[in-house]
């Protein structure tokens, strides 16, 4: 029985266009990712990165997880349909009676829908497959077919899944018999999936998270999370401790639903209800038989005008907006939506720990990310219930003979989707109140609220809802549109991975928008309306057409539609028609002239070319000696109404060199601009594209001559759909390489992967020289055609603003409706300056004879305490420490959104998110006051960076940014304790460990590093802390001190990394310089652990501890491949029978902390308290030691702390 | 489009919307039909419910419904636009007789200011009901006429006998067998039709609908076949 009911499913979906259609979009799907991350749409975009092999294990298990969500939504549209197609065609009743037992037929239904579903899954791996191999794929990223890594993605992971959400899916399906209950488990499922993430972010709970992910996704991070790319590259998917446990788990979950699907399930007639409070059932009795009535039906009038049809069209979508928000599955979603909004907003713009306060526009972050896609997989799901509603519940022929519109009735749905998607975003706001409330932030901006939910994100959803219409309508299964349109809508950003870039050749694509406290909306979403605008001419034009193909009656054919539509499409239709597509295509078209004909647009692939073309041209002229500049004049006119700016420079350049120069290379942009030397020139070369022109002198140029060139920039007018400055209306942030030229050839736009350069014929990139090459030590990293130079401005702007540029106010003065302010530098400065511009409030303070400023907007008061804090305790620490502060004045300026702050000579600018709205907790479980310590780091570059500048090579950036992190990182330590430094580091590790494993190029060691963040601030920071725990704060702060006294304000040759490293070295004992080769040098990671440990009280009462721990390390070459050791031999090793491998190690002669702990009471909080914490040296990998503490030990560690760079940290202490 | 304004239509089989009562759902059906008063709704949704003996159970969801409550349901429904044109398809089948009665007088009341169309398998229904009929098989009208002027038109043509089971088989053979049925005793009462007394065994029976029916049948058959 079993098998006939199992082949008689099994025929019926492969007699079904459904089941070739699923399979063929996956299968499309899975071979479209494959070949575009395989570089196939090379010729059309850019080049892919060549780095990473596109189909290693962990790349083919990738790219299934990000079709899972698509996999999910096939379980109720075949598991869910296997059960309830009996119950839809009412074959239940008939099949119910038959002699099958209730195992067969739950088994054969479950196994062959299963089954089903894994072929079309299948369909994916040889979807990837083909793809990998597509021709016109890189074969350099693409290694050798390995069954093993699509068997065990498939085995682990899919296979199970597919299991347990099948399981769960047919069991709701069976108990419901409702399909769309199984649509909104899988979304369920999903958002607590989110929900389950965000509770479990932190790195201890990533066992937990690894545990407890249904899919199983955490759990492989649990052990892959921080492989270097040569190890993504080359490895095989672990299948070990977390991963096995996960997968027994949610196998095990998978059985019990299925078992108790199998217990509960019953052949019984009606759906398996929930009643509360059941009345007992009437008898119902028949009565009245025969009888003759009298039919008189009351006069009423009719009304069949077009007015009344709208009346009945709004009251006809209020009843179908009732069906979905009182149908449960609605309700849950709203129910569990709300507490993801909740959990997921209020971790936004976290930041060491640290949140910000519940400002509204972060709450407002939501929709545009996760619950976005909730709103849409529901407007698809309900599109097509409401469509199909009629024809599901079979009441379509009653509606149908009705003389209601058609118009009426699709239209009736359409308003009943907008009603939803209200609802859903009144959740978002309701949510982010939560929030607001639940954090005492009483700022309540319901305007803000509103209009950014309702008039601007509602009209991207309302886009979507027109198409679900058109689809569902167009489709006669409404699970197979919604999946159709859930691959549209999750595919169209992808395809800017085939070279479709505008917007608008993809529905409802749009530039973002964004908000700042500061600048509110700013100009950005103007063409965000003007694209939504568009689409919503185009969406109702679908609209329309679905209304032509609206199904009235009996389904007709393909042919029957066709015709029926065409003769449906006449009078105002045509004319509501033509009017829709003239305005599509007016306002296409208008955003198509303005950016690509009034202004120029590349595509990225012509934009690769250009650069290509740029080096090719113009890097013989690297070489040519400049003059330098050493003097800058500058007026800038920043227009904030209007968002326009007119800017004049006067450089004062001389040549430094000893050669005669006779062309002056201009790099600039693309605003329009003049040049005027004071001497004569002749234009030789103006390359309108790359803004590069060559300027020949009359007359040469001879060794101490100076030559002056003026230029004057603005920008071009704006237009509605187009800004084309820099400047906002309240916030203007610009620097001087947005705006002014630079001298000669500049390589920052050279192609950094050498597979790509190939390709382009050109050589392999070094990035830049190394710090021994004493003859690429003439510019610093910061500007190449200039040292130290004169800086004077004069900035304006209107009344109700203060602008600001380095130096000190001169002279401040109204002319008109303008304010001008004249600053001068009174002592040397590098070439990098800004000018700022806003409605600020303005707080001051002194420290010593230096004058602090902060410029705020007002209502960001929250932390200018901490900050004027952070601005006296650097330039405390900096000056005790190193050396004076070069000027008599220091400010902060606030700008809008942005995320970071920048240090310009006296003038720090300060992202409003960076730490005004900072919402700091000082108690021991708050997280780092990050106001605080990037206020210390920022003061910290006025010394690292504008007095030590490093010379443009390698390494340079950890003079700067490793050095200013190691001050903040020190401040903050005297100021809030060693406890709060570890959050601060544990932060700086994942952060390091996370981003090394999506390196593009290389990961050179810090002291040659290529400038990455990662490693320049987290981990230089770490080893700067490490270094300074080595040598003492004060030996590695004289060293400091006396390079510092060297280098600072040096001309040419600059210094390099290598000078500072020497320094240190110097203060370095001998039995310490390993950790200048493990830190600086190479890259070098340990694997500490504590494999066991015991205690025993001794007869006088102390407790002696024996600790068994490993010790090892490796090194990683720039790609992530380990190796331990420089030549052959010199490799430690360690076996035990305990071990399947042994471990191996860099030969080891370590000082490593042991640490011995107890817990103790402190105000009724447990405290953890040092017994014992002694650095100890190692020499081999496996240890044991004996230490005798005075009271109960309860943990040990090596290394406790972390101080040391560890890829797993947690197993480094062991719980007694 | 102006024939839906006069249209009250059946069919067959229908459902409803899940949860919605009776009230609702027709207050929904006569939005739909265009009866654009609230006021003017509730009489004629109170009438409509009246009329069907449904008032009792209106806060009801009419997903609950017996099967003759919905058959009612339908009717309601079907009035709703005080119709001009009926159509009706096999509305009595799986009604008990009361409820069939009751549905037939209330066709009948209706039926007196407009036209039914009525599509039925229950020969008793059209000779109650209809002033004319059609007979349809395989999409074609076999005979349009009255009830009355059918079997008008067999009257003294159609012959009864009652004959052993077994003889059946021959009796087809010989004679142009219109129906069969059983008798308490197992023997077999069969009716023929033909133009004069087949055999002295036959007696001349009063001509039913069901006779029509079943010639017109027969009929269509032997065309088909030749």
């Amino acid at each position: 029985m079993f098998f006939t009911i199992y082949k008689q499913e099994l025929n019926y979906w492969f007699k079904r266009p459904t089941f070739y259609i699923y399979t063929a979009i996956f299968f499309a799907l899975a071979l479209f990712f494959a070949a575009s991350t395989a570089g196939v749409f090379d010729f059309i975009t850019t080049t892919t990165n060549s780095s990473s092999t596109v189909n290693s294990p962990i790349g083919i298990n990738n790219l299934f997880n990000s079709l899972a969500v698509l996999i999910f939504f096939l379980f109720p549209s075949i598991v869910g349909v296997s059960v309830y197609r009996d119950y839809k065609s009412e074959m239940h009743s008939i099949l119910y009676s038959y002699p099958f037992t209730k195992a067969n037929y739950l088994f054969a239904k479950f196994l062959s829908s299963i089954t089903v579903v894994l072929m079309i899954v299948f369909a994916i791996g040889l979807g990837m497959f083909v793809g990998f191999r597509f021709p016109g794929t890189n074969s350099e990223i693409v290694t050798s077919f390995s069954f093993m890594a699509y068997a065990h993605a498939y085995l682990v992971y899919i296979i199970p899944n597919v299991l347990l959400f099948g399981a769960i899916v047919f069991g709701v399906v069976t108990f419901t018999r409702n399909i769309s209950a199984g649509f909104i488990t899988v979304v369920l499922f999903l958002l607590v999936q989110g929900i389950v993430e965000s509770i479990l972010r932190d790195p201890e709970s990533r066992f937990l998270s690894g545990l407890l992910d249904p899919f199983g996704a955490s759990a492989s991070s649990y052990y892959t999370r921080y492989w270097t790319v040569a190890e993504q590259n080359e490895l095989f998917l672990p299948f070990k401790g977390v991963i096995i446990y996960n997968r027994l788990l949610w196998m095990g979950i998978a059985i019990l639903v299925f078992g108790l699907v199998y217990k509960y399930f019953t052949f019984s007639e009606n759906a398996f209800s929930f009643s509360f409070g059941k009345k007992a059932p009437e008898r119902s009795v028949k009565s009245n038989f025969g009888g003759i009535t009298r039919i008189k039906l009351p006069e009423v009038g009719f009304d069949y005008s077009a007015k009344q049809n709208l009346r009945t069209m709004w009251k006809l979508s209020n009843i179908d907006f009732k069906y979905i928000v009182t149908s449960w599955p609605f309700i849950s979603i709203l129910l569990v939506g709300l507490i993801f909004i909740i959990l997921t907003a209020s971790v936004i713009g976290e930041v060491f720990g640290t949140n910000t306060y519940p400002v509204t526009w972060q709450m407002l972050l939501v929709p545009g990310n996760s619950f976005g896609l909730f709103i849409n997989i529901l407007t698809f799901l309900y599109a097509g219930m409401l469509v199909h509603r009629g024809s599901i519940s079979r009441v379509n022929h009653l509606i149908d003979v009705t003389p209601i519109p058609n118009w009426t009735l699709l239209w009736s749905k359409f308003i009943a989707l907008l009603k939803m998607q209200a609802v859903l975003l009144l959740v978002i706001m309701l949510g982010g109140m939560s929030i607001q409330i639940y954090r005492g932030y009483y700022n309540f901006e319901i305007g803000h609220y509103l209009y950014e939910l309702y008039a601007l994100n509602f009209i991207g959803f309302i886009i979507w809802a027109l198409l679900s219409l058109f689809v569902q309508t167009l489709m006669k299964n409404p699970y197979l549109g919604l999946f159709v349109l859930l691959v549209i809508s999750i595919g169209i950003p992808f395809l800017s991975e085939a070279g479709i870039e505008q917007s608008i050749f993809k529905y409802n694509q749009a530039p973002g928008f964004s908000y700042s406290d500061m600048n509110g909306y700013g100009v950005t979403y103007h063409s965000y309306i003007i694209h939504k605008i568009y689409w919503l001419f185009g969406g109702l034009m679908l609209l329309i057409i679905a209304g032509l193909f609206w199904v009235r009656g009996i389904p007709n054919s393909f042919n029957e539609r066709m015709q029926l539509a065409s003769k449906r499409f006449h009078g105002g239709i045509v004319i509501f028609f033509g009017f829709l597509l003239v305005g599509f295509f007016a306002l296409g078209f208008s955003i198509y002239k303005e950016n690509n004909i009034n202004n120029k647009s590349f595509s990225s692939k012509v934009r690769e070319q250009q650069r290509v073309d740029f080096e090719k041209n113009y890097k013989k002229y690297e070489e040519y000696a400049q003059p330098r500049v050493v003097a800058v004049k500058s007026t800038m006119d920043i227009y904030p109404k209007q968002l326009n700016f007119e800017a004049t420079a006067k450089y004062t350049m001389v040549n430094k060199t000893q050669e005669v120069i006779d062309t002056l290379f201009l790099n600039h942009n693309g605003y329009p601009s003049t040049f005027t030397f004071n001497k004569e020139v002749s234009l030789v070369l103006e390359d309108s594209i790359m803004h590069f022109d060559m300027y020949k002198l009359a007359q040469s140029l001879q060794p101490g001559d100076s030559l002056e060139l003026f230029t004057s920039v603005k920008n071009k007018p704006n237009t509605f759909l187009r800004n084309n400055s820099p400047v906002v209306a309240n916030g203007t942030f610009i620097n001087n390489f947005r705006i002014f030229p630079t001298l000669g050839y500049n390589g920052s736009n050279e192609l950094t992967d050498d597979e790509a350069r190939k390709k382009y014929g050109l050589p392999k990139n070094p990035l830049r020289p190394m710090p021994s090459d004493s003859a690429a030590l003439g510019n610093t990293y910061i500007s190449k055609d200039s040292d130290w130079i004169d800086f004077e401005a004069t900035v304006s702007t209107s009344q109700d603003q203060i602008a600001i540029a380095p130096g000190y106010l001169q002279k401040e003065w109204v002319e008109g409706d303008r304010k001008y302010f004249h600053y001068k530098m009174d002592s040397k400065i590098l070439h990098f300056y800004a000018f700022n511009s806003a409605r600020y409030e303005v707080i001051k303070d002194q420290w010593n004879d230096v004058k602090l400023e902060i410029y705020y907007r007002k209502g960001h008061e929250f932390n200018l305490d901490r900050m004027m804090k952070g601005m006296k305790a650097s330039l405390e620490y900096n000056t005790a420490n190193f050396s004076p502060y070069q000027h008599k004045q220091l400010r902060v300026i606030e700008f809008p959104r942005g995320g970071f702050a920048q240090s310009f000579p006296n003038t720090i600018p300060y992202a409003e998110d960076a730490g005004f709205i900072a919402d700091v907790d000082d108690t021991d479980e708050g997280g780092v006051d990050y106001p605080f310590a990037i206020t210390v780091h920022e003061v910290a570059h006025q010394w690292w960076a504008h007095q030590v500048i490093g010379a443009d090579v390698l390494g340079s950036t950890m003079l700067s940014e490793s050095l200013s992190e190691y001050v903040s990182l020190k401040v903050l330590e005297h100021q809030y304790g060693k406890e709060k430094m570890r959050k601060f580091l544990k932060k700086a590790l994942d952060g390091y460990l996370t981003q090394r494993t999506v390196e593009s190029k290389r990961e050179n060691a810090l002291m040659y590093n290529d400038g990455q963040g990662y490693i320049r601030y987290q981990k230089g920071s770490l080893v700067f802390y490490a270094l300074s725990d080595y040598i003492g704060e004060s030996a590695l702060n004289g060293a400091l001190k006396t390079y510092v006294e060297k280098v600072k304000f040096q001309e040419p040759p600059y210094t390099t990394s290598e000078d500072l490293v020497n320094h240190i070295k110097a203060v370095t004992p001998d039995s310490l310089r390993y950790i200048i080769k493990d830190m600086f040098e190479t890259i070098t990671l340990y694997k500490n652990s504590v494999s066991n440990v015991t205690s025993k009280e001794l007869p006088n009462g102390k407790y002696q501890v024996d600790i068994e721990f490993v010790v090892s390390k490796y090194r990683n070459n720039d790609q992530g491949k380990r190796y331990y050791g420089d030549k052959v031999g010199d490799t430690l090793t360690y076996t035990s029978k305990n071990l399947i491998q042994p471990i191996l190690s860099v030969p080891l002669a370590d000082y490593i902390d042991i640490g011995i702990f107890t817990e103790e009471e402190v105000d009724g909080k447990k405290k953890e308290v040092v017994l014992y914490l002694q650095k100890h040296k190692i020499t081999s990998i496996h240890n044991t030691i004996s230490i005798v503490v005075d009271k109960k030990p309860t943990e040990v560690g090596v290394d406790p702390y972390n101080k040391l760079i560890d890829t797993s940290s947690e197993d480094n202490r062991r719980k007694l | 489009m102006s024939l839906r304004k006069i249209l009250g239509y059946l069919p067959q089989s229908f459902g409803v919307y899940p949860k919605m009562s009776a009230e609702d759902l027709l207050d929904y059906f006569a939005t739909l039909k265009g009866v654009s008063s609230k006021t003017d709704r509730i009489k004629l949704v109170k009438e409509v419910l009246e009329i069907t003996n449904l008032y009792d159970v209106r806060k009801k969801h009419v997903a609950g419904y017996s099967g003759g409550m919905k058959q009612r349901f339908g009717i309601a429904q079907l009035l709703l636009n005080n119709p001009k044109l009926i159509i009706v398809d096999e509305p009595t089948a799986g009604l008990d007789p009361a409820e069939r009665h009751r549905f037939l007088n209330v066709l009948r009341e209706v039926g007196t200011n407009c036209t039914v169309i009525f599509s039925t398998h229950i020969v008793e229904d059209v000779k109650e009901l209809c002033n004319e009929m059609a007979i349809l098989n395989g999409g074609r009208i076999l005979k349009h006429t009255t009830p009355q002027e059918a079997t008008s038109e067999i009257d003294g043509k159609i012959w009864t006998r009652i004959i052993g089971r077994d003889d059946l088989e021959d009796m087809e053979k010989m004679y142009n067998v219109l129906s069969s049925n059983y008798n308490q005793d197992n023997s077999l009462n069969i009716r023929v039709f033909a133009e004069q007394q087949p055999s002295t065994e036959f007696v001349l029976a009063k001509p039913q609908l069901d006779d029509v029916y079943f010639i017109a049948l027969k009929q269509d058959e032997f065309v088909s076949i030749s």
